[in-house]
């Protein structure tokens, strides 16, 4: 069992989808985190294990890796993919609450804003690390926000800028949410923006890094 | 404070291999932040009318360029240009540099038919019209076209994460549009180079977000081309790469470019030790942290504390980490050349 578990970390550390991949080189014609995942679940290994010594845990030393520059943005989407594609299998166990997230997370990119690329790579890392992310896209509208967070009931949102007009644009969705929700979390993050500004704007939380999304969101986990 | 007489006097300088020369050699501290949006507060308009209309885009250059002793201008920044010349659908704001809708190019078929415009689509004419105002009006000091990177082009067609994803999964295929994007980009340098202008500022954020090594293979090698292509002694290009690593230098410098230039996100010292010294060096006060978000006071020190960081190193040109953004206050830049001329006159 422990065996099949590291090789499903493996496969995403490295970025493994299936055995058709060509990525990576090396592991051409290999297994990957699909068939293994399959494989676990035919086997009888429990979903929470294979989701925590397995998936979860290969996630884990890509952010990791990713901070120290030792893999960079490319190899991240690769294990998110294989992530994702292993998350497929068990789907059914979330929707029969057999096996539970950390949480849910909210994310988006501020109105006005079409870029995506950091907040992907926020979203992926944190849904990557067991928690429930609703990813609501590019040029949200504060409205927008504050619906979801309702909804689902979430305690924490993420707000994603590049522009240096679209910062005011976060101040304002920033402090609107707080009004109408006062409880809730709100991470910050994008390349204009840093932790003077969080400050500024009255933010919870801001991270260069996903790595740092990912560390503040486990702390508050029981 | 007359700013326009504090800076160095480099001027009428025969060709930019000279000037490079005499940048290196001048004895002072120089700068040369990447500055003409913030040209509007002195013009009136909006950024929509930079990006769309040359004259405007001109008339802020030269503004600035009488206002400010910068040693070299670089026209502006807008990375959608060279997308839109491609086909892909622009978003426009008064206040904002333009973004790109949706992805031009989904997969390889895609790609394999996609033509290389012309010279001259879209906006690239209100851009190359800005060029040849600002070559014959401004002839104290080089002014550099600005373009994106081959990479960065890609990404903006394919979509940049997809573009990512693709590097690995086919490589073939990310070759062959990234050669396309090149193509265009020859030419289109060329064309600046043919206003009349003294080089040609090359953006490629994407790269950043790669490995030295795939940077070499998927940004640097074909930036290499468009430097073979127009660089010479009348003519020289300045790559700019935001990634977070000092490990992209050797790769950037392979390209030849006789200009590097860093974004805010490395340390200048590290970068400096693994530069050529033969090459000009520009880095990198945060462009909105500081500049723009900082109070003068702030932006001074910071400015003085990389000079004298880096003052062993008589190739480092002072400069933003990245485009200084619209709506950065005048007193803000004022404090930039202010540091550098107080710095020059110890």
């Amino acid at each position: 069992m422990e065996a099949l578990l590291e090789k499903i970390a493996y496969c995403v550390e490295f970025g493994k989808i299936n055995k058709n991949a060509p990525y990576p080189p090396d592991m051409k014609g290999q297994e990957g985190a699909d068939e293994l995942t399959k494989q676990a679940i035919e086997q009888g290994i429990g979903a929470n294990d294979i989701l925590g010594k397995g998936l979860i845990k290969g996630m884990e030393k890509v952010g990791i890796k990713f901070r120290e520059n030792k893999v960079f943005v490319p190899q991240v989407l690769m294990s998110a993919k294989a992530m994702s594609t292993a998350m497929e299998h068990l789907k059914p166990f979330f929707q029969s609450g057999d096996v539970k997230r950390k949480g849910i997370f909210i994310i988006g990119t501020v109105a006005g804003d079409l870029h995506d690329i950091g907040k992907n790579l926020v979203s992926m890392m944190i849904e990557g690390n067991g928690w429930e992310v609703v990813d609501l896209g590019t040029d949200v509208k504060t409205d927008k926000f504050i619906e979801m967070i309702k909804e689902r009931s979430a305690s924490f949102v993420g707000l994603s800028a590049l522009l240096t007009t679209t910062m005011v644009n976060m101040e304002k969705t920033v402090r609107e949410i707080k009004a109408q929700i006062p409880g809730i979390n709100v991470l910050i993050g994008g390349a204009p923006v840093n932790d003077e500004f969080r400050t500024q704007i009255g933010a919870d939380f801001y991270s260069p890094d996903p790595q740092g999304a990912v560390e503040y969101l486990n702390k508050y986990v029981t | 404070m007359e700013l326009r007489k504090a800076g160095l006097k480099i001027k009428n300088f025969d060709n930019i291999k000279n000037w490079i020369a005499s940048v290196i050699g001048a004895g002072l501290r120089s700068a040369m932040p990447v500055l003409t949006y913030p040209g509007l507060s002195f013009t009136g308009g909006k950024v929509r009318d930079i990006v769309t209309r040359s004259e405007v885009q001109y008339k802020c250059i030269k503004v600035l360029a009488e206002k400010y002793p910068a040693v070299a201008r670089v026209m502006a920044m807008d990375l959608s240009v060279e997308a839109e010349a491609f086909g892909a659908h622009i978003d426009f704001n008064d206040d904002e540099i333009p973004s790109i809708k949706e992805r031009l190019i989904h997969d390889s078929l895609m790609i394999n038919k996609l033509e290389v415009p012309g010279i001259g689509e879209a906006r690239t004419s209100e851009f190359l019209k800005a060029a040849k105002l600002a070559a014959e009006n401004i002839s104290d000091k080089p002014v550099f076209g600005c373009m994106i990177g081959p990479f960065s082009l890609a990404g903006r067609l394919f979509d940049i994460s997809e573009m990512m994803i693709l590097t690995l999964m086919d490589p073939e295929n990310s070759h062959i549009l990234i050669e396309k994007c090149t193509r265009f980009l020859k030419e289109y340098a060329l064309a600046f180079k043919k206003c009349g202008l003294e080089g040609i500022f090359i953006a490629e954020p994407a790269a950043g977000l790669l490995s030295a090594g795939m940077c070499g293979e998927f940004s640097s090698a074909f930036v290499r081309e468009i430097v073979d292509y127009v660089q010479d002694d009348g003519f020289m290009v300045v790559l700019h790469n935001c990634g977070n690593t000092g490990e992209l230098v050797e790769s950037m410098a392979l390209t030849g470019a006789k200009g590097l230039h860093f974004g805010n996100a490395v340390d200048m010292m590290e970068i400096l030790s693994k530069a050529p010294s033969d090459r000009l060096v520009f880095g990198n006060i945060d462009p909105v942290g500081i500049i723009k978000n900082s109070r003068p006071d702030r932006i001074k020190s910071e400015v003085k504390n990389l000079l004298k960081k880096t003052a062993g190193y008589s190739n480092f040109v002072l400069s933003s980490g990245c485009d200084i953004p619209y709506g950065t206050p005048e007193e803000n830049i004022d404090a930039f050349f202010e540091a550098l001329e107080e710095y020059n006159m110890k």
